[in-house]
Order: C-alpha cells, then structure tokens, then sequence
C-alpha cells in the first residue's frame, strides 16, 4: 500500500468520499484490495443486507477466526461439542456425562442413586469450555468443564474447593445476578441491558457492537450517506487507556488489586499483568495491548512476531539518546518474550498462559505478586 | 496455659442473644437460690462434726491446689457465687494463674458482675496479651457497663485474632461487633457481620433492628432506638436480612414495598444500594441516585454515589458528585479519592494529585488514593512514579 493510501485510510470517510477527480478514482480502484470502509454507495450490493462487513471487508473477514467471536457459540454450531458426543468423568462421589446428538447437548449429573440432566444452552469457551446451566430460574456454572488440552472433563478452573453436598450442588454453582452478567458480557453480545439480562436479544460471540460501541448507529446511519456517527476509534488509545477496555472483560489492574487476587491464578488477567511490568507507560502506544495484539486476527504464537514490538523501545538506537533508560537485552536480540514473558503452567486448568508481566526472569525466583 | 482450654470453657456459657441471655440470667437466679439455701442451712449443717465444709473453714492457710480444684468442682455444678469466693481466694494465693483469673471472669460475667469481669479479665490479659477469649469476653463486658468504644476496640482485635473462629462464640460476638459498629457509623462493616446471621439462617428481632440501623445508617444501639421508628427499622432491617440470605429477588420486592410505603424516608435507598453494592456498583448506582435525590443535602450520599461511579468508570458522571459533597463536607475522605481519580481521569492531573495526596496525609495506607496516583503518573508519562505507586498497592493489599 502506498504513504499516499496509508494516509487516505487516516483522513475521514467523509472528506475521502468528497475528494474528487482523480484521488478519487483511485480510492474507489483500491478499497477493493484493501480492509478499510469502502463508502462508496454504488458499490454496495442492492441485495445484501448492510453489514459491517459490507464495508470493513478485511476486518470483518478475519474477525470471523478471531477467539472472541467465538467466546460463546450454541450447540448446533459448536465444534467442541460436535466433537466429543459423548464426555464423562468420574468426580468423587458423582458422575458426569455431556452429549451432544442432533445439535442439542445435555449435561447429566448422578450420584447413582439419583439423576439430574440439563440441557445445555450456554457453552463458554473456544477451546476449553464451560457450560453455564439454568436450573429453576437460577443460573449454574457447570462443576465441571472441556478442556482442550486433556480432551475431557475436569473441575472447572476456581471451583476445585467445593465439596458438593447434593445433587443441585455437583451439577453446579449457583451464580449470582453479578457474576452472570459478567459472564454473559464478556462472551456475548447485547446480553445485558444496564444490569438486567437480555438473552432474547444475545448474539453469541463479541459481535463488533461489543468492542465498537455505536457500530450498530454508524451502520444505519451509513446507509443513508451520514458518516457523523462513526464510532470511537479504538487504535487511538493510549496504553492506560487500552489496558482498561480490555481489562473490562480480561480484568483490569485495579479490579485484581482490589480483589486482591494473588498467585499464578492471576496470569490470565493480562492488563493486570502487563501494567505491572516495569516498562508499562500509560501515554506510550508501544506498550499497549493493541501494540502487539490486533483483536481481529487469531493469536499469533510465533515468538519473534513480537520481537519488532519490543524493539520499538528496546532497539539500539534508540536507547542511546531518546530514551537512555532503556536497556538492550545482553542474551539475545530475538524471541523476546521466550525469556521476558514466560509461558506458565496455570494449575488445574490444563492449559499454559504467557505471563504479560514483561520482566528479566530470574532460575528460581517466585512468581512475582 | 494454652488458649484453647479457656476457648472451650468460656463458650459454655456464653449465649448470643437477649433470650438466650435471659435464660442464662434466669439460670444464675437459680443459683443464687441455691447460695440463699446454702446460708440457711450451712448454720444447722456446721453442727454436724463431719461435715467436709467445716473441716475446710478450720484450716487456717488453705493451700492453692485445694483451693482451685474445689472452685472447679463448684463451677462445674453451677454454684457460680461458691465458684467466683474459690477462684477469688485461689488469686489472692497465687495472683499470676491466668486460667483463674479467666475462670472467675467468666463467672462474674455470667453473674452480670462486668466492672469485677472486666477486672478479672484485665489481669489475664496482662498476664497472657494474646488471649482472644479473654479479649472477647472483656469487649462484651465493656458493652453491658456502656464502655462502647472500648468494647469494639476490644471486639475488634479478638475478631481479627480468630475469637469468632469458634462456632459457638461467633453469634455473641457477631452481634455486639456489629451494633458496635453501627454505633461508630461503620455501617458497611456492621452490614458484613449482620451477613453471618442471615447466611446461617439466624433470626431474632434485636438482629433485625440493629441490621435496620445500620442499614439506615442510624449510630445507635438497637436498645436506643426511638419507639416510633421501630417499625420501619424492623421492615428495613427485615428487607435486607432477606437479602443477606441470598434471597434477592424477594428483598427487592421488600425493598420496592417499603420505597412505596416511605417515598421521601430518607437512609432507605442508601440501605439497598449499599447491599447491591456488595454484587458491583452498577446494581447500587441507581439506588445511591435516588438517595440524593429524595435527599440533596446528603453529603455521604453525594460521596458514596460518587465513589460507585469511580468504581463503575464512569469518572465524568463521579466528578459532580463528588465536588457536591465535599462542598458541604471538604474532609469527606471519600470523595475527595473519588474526585481525586475522577480528575486523574478527566484531564486535571496535577489538581488529582493534590488531592490524593491530601488524603494520604491522613490516611497513608488508602488503597484507592494510591491506585489514583497511579493512574495519574501513567496518564502523565511517569513511567517510574506510576510502577512506585502500583507497587505500594500490591504491599498494601498483601
């Protein structure tokens, strides 16, 4: 793509729209080969229905892979389940069974004496998954969970401690209004309203409405030619700023702190990590969370994919004089994160997590915080 | 002496509730007839060359280990007056033995003598600080001779040292912890200890009111609560135990019932938001909304709307509400954080800074002023102040 298009993608839709002549002629050439809003009205089928993605092509495209679409999907269109019909683990004194035939899945628990099944409605998880049940107008998150990498059943992560007492009890615990929410909000779309709960209007996954707040105004209002309801953009945010919206769903640093969560269950929650890093600087954009992640696209795995990110403050040039507190690393110049951010084994959750506390990891020192 | 043995006696006796209390004052009635019966016949007994009492009034120096085993044996069969005249003469021989001094103690609390308790137990804990028992039984003494402020200091410390750990002398204690932490407007606290009874399904109506009060945020005891306003401190109370069950559908219900009832009582929605509050402040903001509403001169409420906005992210909308309340209150701790993180968030950080800081003049250890700091250094580019400030936080909260 050329400076000249980079820039274009930078300037409003609207003035880009009203440029004419021959700038024009070659945006509405190359919107075509790009992922940027393409709002030229002639080139929007009649037919279809207006989308996003009828203009954020790219966005949209690769969003479709991206983990958070696929934060909750219902049986019938869950691979996790139309891959394991039939799951079952022994857990003390009770049996569990999930199956899935026909697109509908159930979720059986017996202490032999007595059985209790549940359909399942609320499957959570990409990978590993935990079913949130309705019981008697209560909600229940599952006691026990799928986990990709044992491919089966296990307790679910946090409620190893609980001793069931009865059957209601195994089955699951019983969440409050609160954690529902919580739960629902950060997997879901216009699950809740305020603090009430609108399944009948939920769309599984995070639907661009989730993150872009007022996307759904914008696709409206584009529909008519009226580009003055775009949404906020999100690239623009500084670190502080972005290490909030996400800890909204991945927990923010004062949420933890609050909390006061401790220990290695505290890895998973990112924002809380990465701003305990000695580097965290809350105006700086090369430290946030969007420097290294694009929500969009699935997780890359590739250690030396971030090197270019740590570079960005880490690199020789410019420690010597912008920045002279930064030092360069003496072991390596590449696969940074292999050391500074340690993959770490997250007990009874079968699964490891990077640790985003960005930090010189030392043989034997505990796990900081 | 290990603590555990007074753990288990003390908890004996100790009952948790007015009626329990009066039937443990009903029992010392008994004994008290039974010392009267004792003095009546002791004359006509004395007569008799055998009998084992006056073989003991002939000995001119009883010797301690007799001394304390019979105090033993008379406190076990209830003869508290017999007992505590044992324990005292055993002291008077061999003043440092803690065990008695907690014995005679508890008796004398049992007999409702607190000043001579509180004596008793003063000398155990001088001689034996780390007692929680005893700390305990001193805190519910000062209670009943009025010392409040030294009761919940004394409550408060054997609480925090586990004195409530053991089942049977939770209730008691859980319940003068919480009046007196109404009483020392420590509301939301009280509100925690209230929990324990409605969780454990324990219901009383002196629970009720005192859970009413503090709900209302009333700093009284239950016992000082006006006759008129009982009623509605019953229902509040009523409501909110319901809800501290874990029933909140049908305390939202009550709750709506009693806003009908009591449109323009003040302290009520304040009640149900600060429960709502315990589930996030997003359920609690509208309630705290329309305190002020039916109350603009509320100050607390001003200040407690606006630290749920701040805790909610909604900084914008927290700022008003703060600058209200600190304008009828300038040293409300609360909003001061509030507008001090609302400020850090809203452009002003240098004005932010000034006032967290002015609150950790007071307050060195406030979570939420350093948490504010924090976000102010890192919403001004300072890398190293900001990580400082994140770092006294997680000391803080260890």
């Amino acid at each position: 793509m050329s400076a000249w298009f980079a820039l274009a993608w930078k300037s409003s839709s609207r003035r880009l729209a009203a440029a004419a002549g021959v700038g024009a002629l070659v945006w509405l050439i190359c919107a075509f080969a790009t992922d940027q809003p393409e709002l030229a009205k002639a080139a929007k089928p009649e037919a279809a229905p207006v989308t996003c993605a009828t203009c954020h092509v790219g966005a949209a495209s690769s969003y479709l892979h991206a983990p958070m679409r696929h934060a909750l999907e219902l049986p019938g269109a869950n691979p996790v389940l139309e891959a394991h019909p039939n799951l079952t683990v022994q857990m003390g004194a009770y049996a569990y069974t999930v199956q899935t035939k026909d697109g509908k899945s159930t979720y059986t628990v017996t202490d032999g004496k007595d059985t209790m099944t549940l359909p399942i409605r609320w499957p959570f998880g990409q990978h590993s998954q935990t079913w949130v049940l309705e019981k008697d107008g209560n909600m229940y998150e599952g006691l026990v969970s799928y986990f990709h990498e044992i491919e089966g059943l296990g307790t679910t992560p946090g409620d190893n401690k609980l001793t069931p007492h009865n059957l209601t009890e195994a089955m699951g615990r019983k969440l409050d209004t609160t954690e529902t929410n919580m739960c629902f909000n950060c997997h879901a779309t216009n699950a809740v309203d305020g603090v009430k709960l609108t399944l009948d209007k939920l769309t599984p996954g995070l639907d661009c409405e989730r993150c872009h707040a007022g996307s759904e105004q914008h696709r409206a209002d584009a529909i008519h030619d009226n580009y003055t309801t775009v949404p906020k953009k999100l690239r623009t945010m500084d670190a502080e700023d972005a290490a909030n919206f996400c800890g909204q769903c991945h927990r923010t640093w004062d949420t933890v702190v609050r909390n006061g969560w401790k220990g290695i269950i505290d890895v998973r929650f990112q924002p809380y990590r990465l701003e305990n890093s000695k580097c965290f600087t809350g105006t700086d954009r090369r430290i946030s969370c969007l420097a290294c992640h694009d929500p969009h696209q699935q997780v890359n795995h590739d250690p030396a994919s971030y090197d270019s990110k740590c570079m960005a403050c880490h690199g020789e040039a410019k420690t010597s004089s912008a920045f002279p507190n930064i030092k360069t690393c003496p072991v390596a110049t590449s696969k940074c994160t292999s050391c500074h951010m340690p993959k770490l084994e997250l007990p009874g959750v079968h699964a490891r997590f990077t640790d985003h506390m960005i930090r010189i990891v030392r043989a034997g020192d505990p796990y900081p915080f | 002496m290990s603590v555990a043995p007074i753990s288990e006696a003390v908890t004996e006796s100790v009952p948790y509730s007015k009626k329990q209390m009066s039937e443990a004052r009903a029992a010392n009635a008994s004994s008290s007839g039974l010392l009267i019966l004792l003095i009546l016949v002791l004359p006509i007994m004395a007569l008799l060359p055998a009998w084992p009492g006056r073989a003991f009034a002939q000995q001119p120096a009883p010797q301690f280990d007799d001394l304390a085993a019979r105090a033993a044996a008379a406190r076990d069969q209830g003869n508290l007056p017999l007992a505590i005249d044992l324990y005292t003469q055993a002291e008077q021989l061999k003043p440092d033995w803690v065990e008695g001094w907690f014995y005679l103690g508890q008796l004398q609390y049992s007999t409702d003598s607190y000043p001579a308790a509180i004596n008793a137990f003063n000398h155990v804990l001088q001689l034996q600080p780390n007692a929680p028992p005893a700390m305990a039984l001193r805190g519910l003494c000062e209670f009943e001779t009025g010392a409040y402020d030294d009761a919940l200091r004394d409550l408060e410390e054997a609480v925090q040292k586990g004195a409530a750990n053991e089942p049977r002398n939770e209730q008691i204690i859980r319940f003068h912890y919480a009046q007196l932490l109404a009483r020392a407007s420590r509301f939301q606290g009280a509100l925690l200890q209230y929990q324990f009874f409605a969780t454990k399904n324990i219901d009383d109506p002196d629970l009720l009111l005192g859970l009413g009060l503090a709900g209302m945020r009333d700093p009284i005891l239950p016992k000082d609560a006006p006759p008129e306003a009982r009623d509605l401190l019953m229902a509040a109370g009523h409501a909110g135990y319901v809800f501290l069950s874990g029933d909140s559908q049908s305390a939202d219900t009550l709750f709506n019932n009693l806003f009908a009832r009591f449109p323009k009582g003040p302290g009520l929605h304040f009640f149900y938001g600060s429960l709502l509050s315990m589930h996030g402040p997003d359920l609690a903001i509208p309630q705290f909304q329309r305190e002020v509403a039916v109350d603009p001169s509320n100050s607390v409420a001003h200040a407690i709307l606006a630290y749920s906005l701040m805790f909610a992210g909604r900084f914008a909308e927290a700022r008003p509400e703060a600058e209200a309340s600190l304008a009828a209150a300038p040293d409300n701790g609360v909003a001061l954080v509030a507008l001090g993180r609302a400020l850090a968030e809203t452009g002003e950080p240098q004005r932010a800074a000034e006032l967290l800081n002015q609150v950790l003049k007071t307050e060195p250890d406030n979570l939420e002023a350093h948490i504010g700091l924090a976000v102010v250094y890192a919403r001004t580019g300072k890398r190293e102040e900001a990580y400082r400030e994140r770092m006294v936080c997680l000391g803080l909260e260890k």
